[in-house]
């Protein structure tokens, strides 16, 4: 318990200092977006695609935003794209279908038009990782919108740990006299041992016990052959 | 190891508070439906005979193809908003469509088949004037566009610009048209105002001018509404002071003025006030217009007439009719004239062209909608028939923007309310009972039941008892009936007759109001229009405010819902009262409001009639009360020293409270003022009406209680900076008390700024906004606590409550921008809540309100863990599972309407923008009701089961016994 509060600790206090560390490091690179020179507009280009399917079976309903839904684009047939009219800044473009998913990609332009496109990440705003310019965006599949059903099979029946409780108990009961001769007397006498050295007051009546009683009885009433279904019965009533 | 607990606890509390869809729920409680908005160009593909496309454009910048037999969309692309996005013209060759959009900004060609963009071109800059298709030699293989200072011709099939020039004189020159007919040039048509028109001729394949000349014209004014170009390269204008046409033929070099023809010498005339419009037909851009055209001399007189050599025919006069069109398939080209046949409809003829003949048995029956506008637009479409002849349909736009689609002789194939892509308000109504649901009812409700006795009442229960048993009946005979028949023939028609509230209050009425000025009552169940209504003269900058008086559950008493319709400019008002599950108009009388109104107010106090009383403050602090009645008079009288309203006044930054007198006067009581030079207000807001907060406090770890603050009375008041230097900007919040205009609580997000949008529920403000230094959104949470106890736990006042709350704020990374935000809303509040997110993707994202706790504590302790706090994580997870509308986006939503339902685990959501969705969720999954997938098979087979086994055990069990007693 103690290391884990020291370790707690150390991950707040590596924590606070990441959060020092974008401070210091916020405002270097990439251009600031409130900045706009004036008339200089810019073009974002770049290609989506989703591997697999045909270009002309998602384009009609998918579409670029540029910030929200500051600058639209459109793709074309052949998967690519081109947001026009885009001042300097920093923009996080995105590809929107209803049945795609495409991650976004954060692209910088310089008050000269330099392009620069990095992955997104809201948390460390300034941190760059390049992403090919122009664009090149690929679905990473379809999109799960649905929650799977929880449906019902033998196997969640069976690992159910109540189940499990119950089962292996029975197993217990069931199996053991067939594997341990319980007719053979040294063993018996072992089993008596070994259960009053598990058992620190022998005047207290025991489960064990109790049940090695039990296993005797049964086996001195009839053959070994069917004492399974016998307590099985037994079970039953 | 710590990361490891916390993820741990995270995905817990994931599993706990996911709310998702499942994929066999689809279509089954929700729906959506798409617009488009007004329609402003619409082609058909009269490319091939089997096309079954549509091509429209809309002044809601969405250019789509539509399915012409039935209505429904084949695709839809949505541009930004504004007049970036603006779609100035549409031309159509073959397989593709040419769009100019953002005031002549982009050229685009998209393909109509697929939907997606060929190619796009940006233009230089300057205002848009014309575009149009230029041929050579029976081919198209050039668009040009024509702006005021410059013509440039492009390539179809790849954009790319041809040639570019300026035009001569640009300054004093207005160019307003361009025409190309054959002969390899491109006439570009200027005019001086009043003075002269100038004609300048472009040799198509290098752009050289070829000739200039201008021609006196001093009386016209402006070419483009009152030209067209006839025949071969004739300009044709029309004056309705000299009341006569002039022709002008474009490529003469000797003819230097025009030929006025007086409309006399036709025996025609302009109908005073009334500006002639001329309409003519280019029917292949690569060949010269037809010489028959239309000329519009009244708003229901059309003729058809011809020019030949010079001269001007008459071919038909049609008189009375509205609207007017050309159609052209293959060669032959067809006129459609729409006259008026009796007060209700309307008959659609078919004409040919060239001859003005009428061609039989093409008549078409328009019924006008007698709760709608007028038709203003006609689009046909012709085809030829296997015998040759011309068959057509047509698409008919009202003013009530409802698009019909009508073939002979008049079935309706399809129709579409196009004001629905622009909601303003809206709000959900109860269904009334039916009539033996408010039988049983009404045995309760009356006073005179308790005279009658017993043996009356009995008799009175039995028979209602037997009607229910024949009503339970007559539905089983009905299921057996439809069930004998298919499938496909069994007709879900849902009228307003049969509608009546389900067990569970789930089916409600949705009130839409348009901006249009058009109601809607739709059902919510499956999304029928089931009565609409179109309120004539409401000017385009209107605000609306609806409200509902009396619910359905008066039941002698009809529902009362009142429109307030407010003119933006003058502020001056008018109410519109009407039945919201009828749809119709009330004969109630409404109080005129001559002066403007400031500020509503429902009030509970109710009239003898069970309506709440509406309170209209007027600009003099005047307040007028509907209904006024004497005894709501009365009874305001009584009241009046409790009833408190506040004024919002965003361009002096004033915020105050009044008090209303005995004589429906007004008091001032506080004010507050927020300097407008630093901030200015942008939004204030109270809580809910009709919001229940189940419990009044929450019960901490350590098994002590914190009680929430709930002051039904508190405002939140968002500002935003004036200064809107990334540096300097700010977003403010202030909770205000509205009754003392006390400050309870004041925030400031520095170098954030808006769009800011909030929600005000229970005791918590969540607010967003964006961070220009991080440039990205930001939730912040704001919840207000008394503390371990409460001051006075029966009754809250505002008067009385000397401890200032305890205040806890958190804020989180959204990683997404953000359209609009809307809380979950239950019957009883005992349903734990989400945040309903508008993404501007069209999804909606359920957002539990636990991730938006500002208890959510840095490090897990035993405690935190106990109340089932989340770990605090700087950014807010978007999971798709949390999109309750799956691929069912709405584009551009505007807004989110929550309202509660019959069910506590229930609460139905509206989302509206351009189109409409309509869904339920259960926040805390279904707990009240049995799930879908409950496993009916299952449970009674293990029923079955398990009384087997005993019976056959039991049979052992017996037999056993006998052995053992005969041994």
């Amino acid at each position: 318990m103690q290391q884990m509060k020291r370790l707690l600790d150390i991950y707040v206090a590596l924590q606070a200092l990441f959060a020092l560390s974008w401070c210091f490091s916020d405002g270097e690179p990439g251009p600031v977006a409130g900045s706009q020179s004036n008339g200089d507009r810019f073009k974002i280009e770049g290609r989506a695609s989703v591997p697999g399917v045909k270009t002309q079976d998602w384009i009609s309903t998918a579409l670029i935003l540029v910030e929200g839904e500051e600058y639209v684009g459109f793709l074309k047939t052949d998967g690519s794209f081109a947001v026009n009219d885009v001042p300097s800044g920093s923009y996080v473009v995105e590809i929107v279908s209803s049945s795609f998913r495409f991650d976004p990609i954060r692209v910088d332009i310089t008050s000269k038009g330099k392009m620069r496109a990095r992955l997104v990440n809201y948390i460390k705003t300034s941190e760059v990782i390049r992403q090919p310019y122009p664009l090149q965006i690929r679905s990473s599949g379809p999109h799960t919108y649905f929650m799977k059903r929880e449906t019902w099979g033998w196997t969640d029946f069976l690992m159910n740990p109540m189940v499990m409780m119950m089962v292996l108990p029975l197993l217990i009961i069931v199996l053991l006299p067939k594997v341990v001769n319980t007719n053979d007397p040294e063993m018996r006498k072992e089993m008596e041992q070994s259960m009053n050295m598990l058992n620190p007051n022998p005047e207290l009546p025991d489960v064990s016990e109790f049940m090695t009683k039990l296993f005797s009885k049964g086996s001195s009433k009839s053959g070994g052959g069917n004492k399974g279904s016998r307590s099985v019965a037994l079970k039953r009533r | 190891m710590a990361w490891l607990v916390v993820r741990l606890a995270i995905s817990v509390s994931l599993l706990y508070a996911a709310s998702a869809v499942f994929e066999d729920q689809v279509g089954k409680f929700d729906w959506r439906q798409q617009f488009i908005g007004k329609v402003r160009f619409a082609l058909f593909d009269t490319h091939s005979q089997a096309s079954k496309k549509l091509l429209v454009a809309t002044d809601k910048n969405v250019f789509a193809s539509l399915n012409s037999r039935t209505g429904d969309l084949f695709w839809r692309h949505v541009d930004k908003t504004g007049p970036e996005g603006h779609i100035d013209a549409l031309l159509m060759y073959g397989q593709d469509a040419v769009v100019v959009v953002g005031n002549g900004r982009l050229l685009r060609s998209w393909e109509t088949t697929v939907g997606g963009l060929k190619w796009e071109t940006v233009l230089d800059t300057g205002s848009f004037q014309a575009a149009a298709l230029v041929g050579v030699q029976d081919l198209v293989k050039y668009v040009a566009v024509l702006k005021k200072s410059a013509i440039s011709l492009h390539d179809l099939s790849s954009g790319s610009q041809i040639w570019g020039e300026n035009l001569p004189d640009s300054d004093s020159v207005q160019y307003q048209t361009i025409y190309s007919g054959e002969n390899g040039l491109v006439f570009v048509l200027g005019i001086v105002p009043n003075s002269h028109i100038v004609i300048v001729e472009y040799k198509i394949e290098d752009g050289e001018i070829m000739n200039k000349k201008s021609v006196e014209a001093a009386w016209m004014s402006s070419l483009e509404s009152s030209c067209a170009v006839v025949s071969s390269g004739i300009l044709l204008c029309v004056d309705q002071i000299t009341q006569s046409l002039y022709t002008l033929p474009l490529q003469s070099a000797e003819q230097t003025e025009m030929r006025q023809i007086h409309l006399q010498m036709l025996d025609l005339e302009v109908a005073s006030g009334f500006r002639p419009v001329l309409t003519s037909t280019q029917p292949n851009p690569a060949q010269p217009p037809l010489s028959e055209f239309f000329l519009q001399l009244s708003p229901d007189h059309h003729i058809l007439l011809q020019f030949k050599d010079g001269l001007i025919a008459l071919l038909r006069d049609f008189s009375p009719s509205y609207l007017a069109a050309f159609a052209t398939s293959g060669e032959r080209t067809v006129a459609a004239v729409m006259s008026p046949k009796n007060d209700t409809a309307c008959s659609i003829n078919l004409f040919s062209a060239d001859t003005g003949r009428k061609h039989l048995d093409t008549t078409i029956i328009y019924h006008m909608d007698p709760n709608g506008g007028k038709p203003n637009r006609l689009y046909v479409h012709a085809f030829l028939k296997k015998d040759d002849s011309v068959g057509y349909r047509v698409m008919v736009q009202t003013e009530d923007l409802t698009l019909t689609f009508l073939q002979q002789p008049g079935r309706v194939v399809w129709m579409r309310e196009e004001a629905l892509a622009d909601v303003v308000t809206m709000e959900m109504v109860d269904l009334p009972f039916t009539g033996t649901q408010a039988e049983l009812e009404g045995e309760f409700g009356k006073k005179a039941a308790i005279q009658d006795g017993l043996l009356p009442m009995v008799l009175k229960r039995l028979s209602s008892q037997f009607i229910l048993l024949q009503a339970w009946l007559a539905h089983l005979w009905k299921l057996f009936y439809d069930a004998r028949k298919p499938r496909s023939s069994v007709k879900h028609e849902v009228t307003i007759d049969i509608l009546s509230r389900d067990e569970f209050n789930l089916q409600k009425m949705m009130l839409m109001v348009t901006a249009s000025g058009k109601l809607f009552g739709i059902d919510s169940k499956s999304g029928t229009i089931l009565w609409k209504q179109y309120l004539e003269n409401i000017q385009p900058n209107s605000v609306f405010k609806l409200i509902v008086q009396r619910t359905t559950a008066h039941f002698p008493h009809p529902p009362q819902c009142t429109l307030l319709i407010k003119n933006k400019d003058t502020g001056l008002g008018s109410l519109y009262v009407f039945n919201p599950i009828f749809g119709k108009k009330s004969q109630i009388s409404v109080p005129t409001l001559p002066r403007p109104v400031l500020q509503t107010l429902l009030l509970p106090v109710i009239d003898q009639d069970y309506a709440k009383v509406l309170l209209l403050i007027d600009d003099q602090y005047k307040v007028t009360a509907f209904p006024s009645t004497k005894n709501v008079l009365q009874q305001l009288q009584d009241t009046a020293s409790s009833i408190f309203f506040y004024l919002v006044d965003s361009s002096q930054g004033k915020l105050s409270g009044f008090r209303l007198r005995k004589d429906l006067s007004t008091e001032l009581i506080w004010e507050v003022v927020i300097p407008t030079e630093v901030q200015k207000i942008v939004a204030v807001k109270g809580k809910r009406a009709n919001e229940h907060v189940h419990s009044q406090g929450r019960v901490m770890g350590d098994r002590s209680v914190l009680y929430k603050y709930l002051n039904p009375n508190l405002l939140a008041v968002i500002t935003e900076s004036t200064d809107t230097h990334q540096e300097r900007s700010f977003v403010g919040i202030f909770l205000i008390d509205g009754v003392t205009g006390r400050i309870v609580h004041e925030a400031v997000q520095r170098k954030a700024r808006g769009p800011v949008h909030f929600v005000h529920s229970e005791n918590w403000v969540v607010y967003v906004y964006w961070n220009s230094k991080f440039r990205r959104n930001e939730f912040s949470v704001l919840e207000l606590f008394e503390g371990a106890e409460l001051y006075n736990s029966t009754v809250f006042s505002s008067l009385d409550r000397p401890h200032a709350p305890q205040v806890l704020q958190q804020s989180y990374i959204f990683p997404a921008p953000i359209n609009t935000l809307e809380a979950t809303l239950t019957e009883k509040g005992i349903t734990s809540r989400h945040l309903l997110v508008g993404l501007p993707s069209g999804n909606i994202l359920s957002l539990p309100k636990m991730f938006l706790d500002p208890r959510r504590p840095e490090l897990v302790s035993e405690q935190s863990r106990e109340e089932n706090l989340i770990p605090y994580a700087p950014e807010m997870p978007i999971r798709e599972e949390w999109f309750i509308n799956y691929n069912q986006t709405v584009s551009r939503v505007r807004g989110i309407y929550t309202a509660p339902s019959g069910l506590e685990s229930t609460c139905l959501v509206v989302a509206y923008g351009l189109d409409i969705y309509q869904t339920r969720v259960f926040p805390s999954k279904q707990f009240d009701v049995l799930k879908d997938d409950y496993d009916y098979i299952l449970i009674s087979s293990v029923l079955f089961g398990l009384f087997f086994a005993t019976m056959i055990s039991k049979r052992l069990a017996e037999v056993k016994l006998l052995n053992r007693a005969w041994r």
